[in-house]
C-alpha cells in the first residue's frame, strides 16, 4: 500500500490502498516535533498502513491517520 | 479583456522549493512568464506547490474567492510543463474556475496529473516536459485565451491544438477504420506518431487483504529517491530509467549520513536529516521485533518518482512486483510524494 501526502493524485492513477502521509517533504515525519514524538507519529502512520493491508477495501480507498 | 494568471511559487518569483509551502498570494498585474504572454494580465495568483497539494480545500477557497471577485474573462494557469504538483494545482484550479463560468487555458505535458484533475473542464495546450518549450507555448496559450475571452467557441482539439477533453462528437471519418489504421502505420514508419484514442491509466482491483501480517514478509519500496550516501549507482534526480535495490542487512534504522535523498522534485532537507521520514525502517524494524510483522524483506527498493513517464513507472511496478512475489513477500509499504 501507498503512504503519500498527495492521496488524490495516487487514487487518480489507480492506487487502491492509500494512507495520507504528513507532508510532501517528510511523509513519515514532522521536524517540528521532538524526536520521541516524531517516532511515535511515524509508528501511528505505519500501524495504520498495516491495518489497511489487513482490511478489505473499495478501489481507491484513502485512510487518514487519526 | 480581463485575464488572470495562476503561477506557482517559482514562476511567480517567490522562491524555489524552500517557498513551496507558500500560502495563496495575489499580485498586481503580470509576473514571470505572464509578461511574455502578450496579453493584459489584471492579476497574478500564486500558491506554493506543496501548500496546494497538502491544503487543497483551503487553497481553493482563497484562490476562487479572489477569482470570483475579479470576474475575469479568462484564466490562464501555468505553463506547468512536466511538473506533477504544479500541474495538479493548475488542473484543479482550472476545473473549479471553469465550473464557475470562467473559461480557462492551461499548458502542461500530456502525462501531467493536471490533465486528469482538470476533468475536461479546461483547454490544455500540450507541452514538452520542461521550460525549454516555454517560448513556443506562450503564443499558443495567449491565442486560445484571447479567443475564449471574446466568447468564441473553439473547434476540435486537433484543429486548435489543445488536448482532447473527453467529449464525444460524432463526425464522418471519410475513410474506413482499416484504411486509417494503415495510414497511421505508414505514418509511424516514417516517424510520425498519431492516435485516435488516447491512453488512460489502467485500474487494478484491490487485492484481498493480508490475512495476518504477523505471519507475512513486508517489503519497503520508495519513489522518494532514497539511496546510500554518495548515490553509488547514480540514481538520477529526474527521469529515472531504472529502479535499484539495496540490502538492509542488520540496520534497524535509516541512519542520517548513511543515506540521502536525491529526488529533484521537492526540498530534501528534512529527508536527509532523517531518512526514516521517507523509508520508515526504524519503526518497521521495531514492529518486526515485537512480532507485529512476521519478517522484513532483506532489501529495500528505490527510484526517483520525478518526471517518470507512465509507461516507465508501470514497467518498474511490474518488475519490482514480480521480484517481490517470487521472494514470497506478502505485503508492500510504498512511500512517496
Amino acid at each position: 500500500m501507498f503512504v503519500t501526502a498527495l492521496p488524490t493524485i495516487a487514487t487518480m492513477i489507480g492506487a487502491n490502498r492509500v494512507v495520507r502521509g504528513v507532508a510532501i517533504t517528510n511523509v513519515f515525519g514532522d521536524p517540528s516535533r521532538s524526536p520521541a514524538s516524531e517516532v511515535a507519529l511515524r509508528r501511528k502512520i505505519v500501524e495504520r498502513a498495516l491495518e489497511m493491508l489487513e482490511t478489505d477495501v473499495e478501489p481507491g480507498a484513502v485512510w487518514e491517520v487519526a | 479583456m480581463r485575464a488572470v494568471h495562476y503561477l506557482n511559487q517559482f514562476f511567480a518569483g517567490l522562491g524555489g522549493e524552500e517557498a513551496a509551502d507558500s500560502s495563496p498570494t495575489r499580485l498586481e498585474g503580470a509576473a514571470g512568464p505572464g509578461r511574455g504572454l502578450g496579453i493584459e494580465i489584471a492579476m497574478t495568483l500564486t500558491c506554493g506547490d506543496d501548500f496546494f497539494g497538502e491544503h487543497e480545500d483551503e487553497a481553493l477557497v482563497t484562490l476562487l474567492r479572489w477569482l470570483t471577485d475579479e470576474q475575469p474573462d479568462v484564466l490562464v494557469c501555468g505553463p506547468s510543463f512536466g511538473s506533477g504538483r504544479y500541474g495538479y494545482a493548475c488542473g484543479t484550479l482550472a476545473r473549479e474556475a471553469a465550473r464557475r463560468g470562467i473559461p480557462t487555458v492551461c499548458a502542461m505535458h500530456p502525462e501531467s496529473p493536471g490533465v486528469f484533475a482538470a476533468e475536461g473542464a479546461a483547454y490544455i495546450v500540450p507541452t514538452g516536459t520542461n521550460v525549454a518549450s516555454m517560448r513556443e507555448t506562450l503564443p499558443k496559450v495567449a491565442a486560445l485565451a484571447t479567443r475564449l475571452a471574446a466568447g468564441e467557441e473553439l473547434g476540435s482539439p486537433q484543429e486548435e491544438g489543445y488536448l482532447p477533453r473527453g467529449l464525444r462528437r460524432n463526425e464522418h471519418a471519410g475513410a474506413s477504420g482499416a484504411t486509417r489504421a494503415i495510414q497511421m502505420l505508414l505514418g509511424k514508419l516514417s516517424g510520425e506518431t498519431r492516435t485516435e484514442v488516447t491512453a488512460a491509466f489502467d485500474h487494478v482491483a484491490p487485492p484481498p487483504p493480508a490475512h495476518d501480517l504477523r505471519l507475512e514478509t513486508l517489503a519497503l519500496v520508495t519513489e522518494a529517491g532514497c539511496v546510500p550516501q554518495g548515490n553509488p549507482d547514480g540514481l538520477p534526480t529526474i527521469r529515472a530509467r531504472a529502479w535499484l535495490r539495496y540490502p538492509i542487512g542488520t540496520a534497524s534504522s535509516m541512519a542520517a549520513g548513511a543515506f540521502e535523498c536525491v529526488h529533484g522534485g521537492f526540498d530534501v532537507t528534512a529527508a536527509n536529516a532523517d531518512p526514516n521520514r521517507l523509508v520508515p525502517l526504524d519503526v518497521v524494524s521495531q514492529l518486526v521485533r515485537e512480532g507485529r510483522i512476521g519478517r522484513l524483506h532483506e532489501s529495500f527498493y528505490t527510484t526517483t518518482g520525478n518526471g517518470t513517464p507512465v509507461a516507465t513507472s508501470t514497467k518498474f511496478g511490474q518488475e519490482i512486483g514480480l521480484e517481490l512475489k517470487q521472494a514470497g513477500v506478502g505485503a508492500v509499504l510504498l512511500s512517496g510524494t
